[in-house]
């Protein structure tokens, strides 16, 4: 059950006496100062005659941070079903430290029921053709339904992953043999439920804002999108943890920085593939119908000026910078491009929602941005315990200087 | 008689192989060459062998790629105006397309060209004192050298662990 936390905590007590907190009380103050932010800016919108920017900005930042720790619970059932073991326990349980947020992020799920009219434009103008789908009560059903199986399965997946027999083939990397089998179950059903209800999600809680428009490969697209964000996560924390725990832990090995450069990278241009794949689709169709959405936010201002940011952000700075070796060594460099491509993934989910529902918006305000510390802190705040036991395994693990 | 001779060694595990390139560098040899029957990273590093010149030739044929998708696409484009659906003759974005597939079709067809130029394939005469152990379970050592100098790099070559060492027919 919890026996791994304690494993590792002893294995470090060994070590070096006592187990480190990645965060201290100031920094958990500020956290919950976010947090209660988020919530007074959040009722301060609702009450100011702001309501629905308020919700378009907890549609964003639910998006953007659930994505974020859902993605990573995949990336650790990737590094199971690829049998990634080049930094031992630790890889898992940094790719699984933000699992904390993925309850949480179900619950507030649910609040967008109270927002439904601001949010989704066919609660009050409903489309005769697609009111068989576009329902509040299928709607809600159908995505609850979804979540809960994700956030039971993320779950799951954690806590066999934190758990002595998973850990045991994670540190034994000289070993060929396969996971151990409920792992193996647990990846697989997590990565491939990953990619149906994230489509369902994409369509349902974004595409939908656009009711008229579509585009098949959206769902795919969305995901592909969180799962970059919870692998640049992950290289923030490692480059964040690697400053922390002092001169002896996992993160200290450049070819651990190497890797998950790589990741980035890699991922990054899988996005932009998916980008431009859906892109020229519709640019040779060139229907109303279909190019509208791109029009929109392409060639009017200011979206237009978040759409190259975006790309920028997401694509042209990490693939530029990220091609060579040195880069993506340097704890700097990565964790810059890293951090922007954090903020480029938030404003790429503002840049799908809010131009939908408020065409011609200034688009940031003080509701916003209350509302995004919010998520921000309680994310964080969330994910403590998942980066203390990613400290406690880096420093158990500790880079060799002659490996 | 003097003038430079070759010394052949035979060794039976990679480690003395490399270990016994490392300490002829150091003693200066006229050249040596080593037969791997593995692609060994052990002896690469011992030879301190540089980045591989094959790089340049897959840039450069990328970059050509490009250019010549470029040139392709948008010379028919202009040789034969055809408008669809309203756009501009030159309509880039499907061309990205075409200059992605020659990038990376020149870019592959450079990069086993440079690798035959740069590897000397196919080789039609076979390198002095290779063995056809040294293509089975043997590493092999040639060492070229002085004949006065050659008693000193024999030892050197007994010291690292070598199996035979002999001289290679003149």
């Amino acid at each position: 059950m919890s026996s791994e936390p304690q494993i590792v905590g002893t294995a470090i007590q060994g070590r070096t006496g006592q187990v480190p907190a990645v965060a201290g009380g100031a920094f958990k103050a500020l956290l919950v100062v976010l947090v209660l932010l988020g919530i007074v800016g959040f009722g301060l919108g609702l009450a100011s005659g702001q309501a629905d920017r308020a919700w378009q900005a907890y549609l964003v930042n639910l998006l953007v941070w659930l994505g974020i720790a859902q993605g990573g619970v995949v990336l650790s059932a990737a590094f199971y079903l690829t049998q990634g073991r080049w930094l031992g326990t630790t890889q898992y349980r940094l790719a699984e430290a933000f699992v904390g947020f993925i309850p949480l992020g179900f619950i507030l799920f649910w609040g967008l029921y109270f927002g439904r009219t601001l949010i989704f434009p066919w609660v009050l103008h409903p489309i005769p053709q697609k009111a068989a789908w576009l329902n509040t009560p299928f709607l809600f059903a159908r995505d609850g339904l979804g979540l809960a199986l994700m956030t039971v399965l993320s779950l799951a997946l954690v806590r066999l992953s934190r758990g002595p027999q998973a850990a045991a083939w994670q540190r034994d990397s000289a070993d060929i043999e396969m996971p151990p089998r409920e792992m193996r179950r647990t990846a697989v059903a997590l990565a491939i439920l990953f990619a149906v209800v994230y489509s369902l999600i994409a369509f349902d809680l974004v595409m939908s804002l656009a009711p008229q428009w579509h585009s098949t490969l959206f769902g795919w697209y969305f995901f592909g999108g969180a799962f970059w964000s919870a692998i640049v996560a992950t290289a923030v924390s490692a480059v964040v943890l690697r400053a922390r725990l002092g001169a002896h832990n996992a993160f200290r090995n450049p070819t651990v920085l190497h890797d998950l450069g790589k990741l980035v990278f890699a991922f990054s241009i899988f996005w932009v593939y998916l980008v431009f794949s859906q892109y020229i689709v519709i640019w040779y169709g060139n229907i109303p119908v279909e190019t509208f959405f791109i029009v929109h936010r392409v060639y009017h201002m200011p979206w237009e000026a978040i759409s190259y940011a975006v790309v920028i952000l997401m694509w042209v700075a990490p693939f530029l910078v990220l091609l060579g070796v040195r880069p993506k060594k340097s704890p700097a460099i990565l964790g810059t491009i890293a951090c922007g491509g954090l903020v480029g993934v938030w404003l790429e989910r503002y840049l799908l929602v809010v131009p939908s529902l408020s065409p011609r918006a200034i688009p940031f305000g003080w509701v916003q941005l209350l509302v995004t510390l919010g998520f921000l802190g309680a994310f964080v705040l969330c994910s403590l315990p998942g980066l203390n036991l990613t400290a406690a395994a880096a420093l158990a693990e500790p880079w060799e200087e002659h490996e | 008689m003097s003038g430079p001779v070759e010394i052949v060694a035979s060794f039976a595990d990679e480690s003395g192989c490399a270990g016994s390139i490392e300490k002829l560098r150091t003693a200066k040899p006229i050249a040596v060459r080593v037969f791997s029957p593995i692609p060994s990273h052990h002896i690469e590093h011992a030879i301190g062998k540089r980045k591989s010149p094959v790089r340049a030739f897959v840039l450069t044929g990328g970059i050509l790629g490009v250019i010549s998708a470029l040139a392709l696409t948008i010379g028919t484009s202009w040789e034969w105006n055809l408008v669809v659906g309203g756009k501009p003759i030159v309509s880039w974005p499907p061309f990205i397309v075409i200059m992605f597939e020659l990038m990376v079709l020149f870019g592959g067809i450079s990069a086993v060209l440079g690798f035959l130029l740069n590897a000397r394939v196919p080789a039609f005469e076979i390198d002095a004192g290779y063995s056809s152990r040294f293509s089975g379970d043997r590493f092999g050592v040639v060492v070229r050298c002085e004949e006065g100098d050659s008693t000193r790099f024999e030892s050197i070559l007994r010291d690292a662990g070598a199996e035979e060492v002999g001289r290679e027919a003149a």
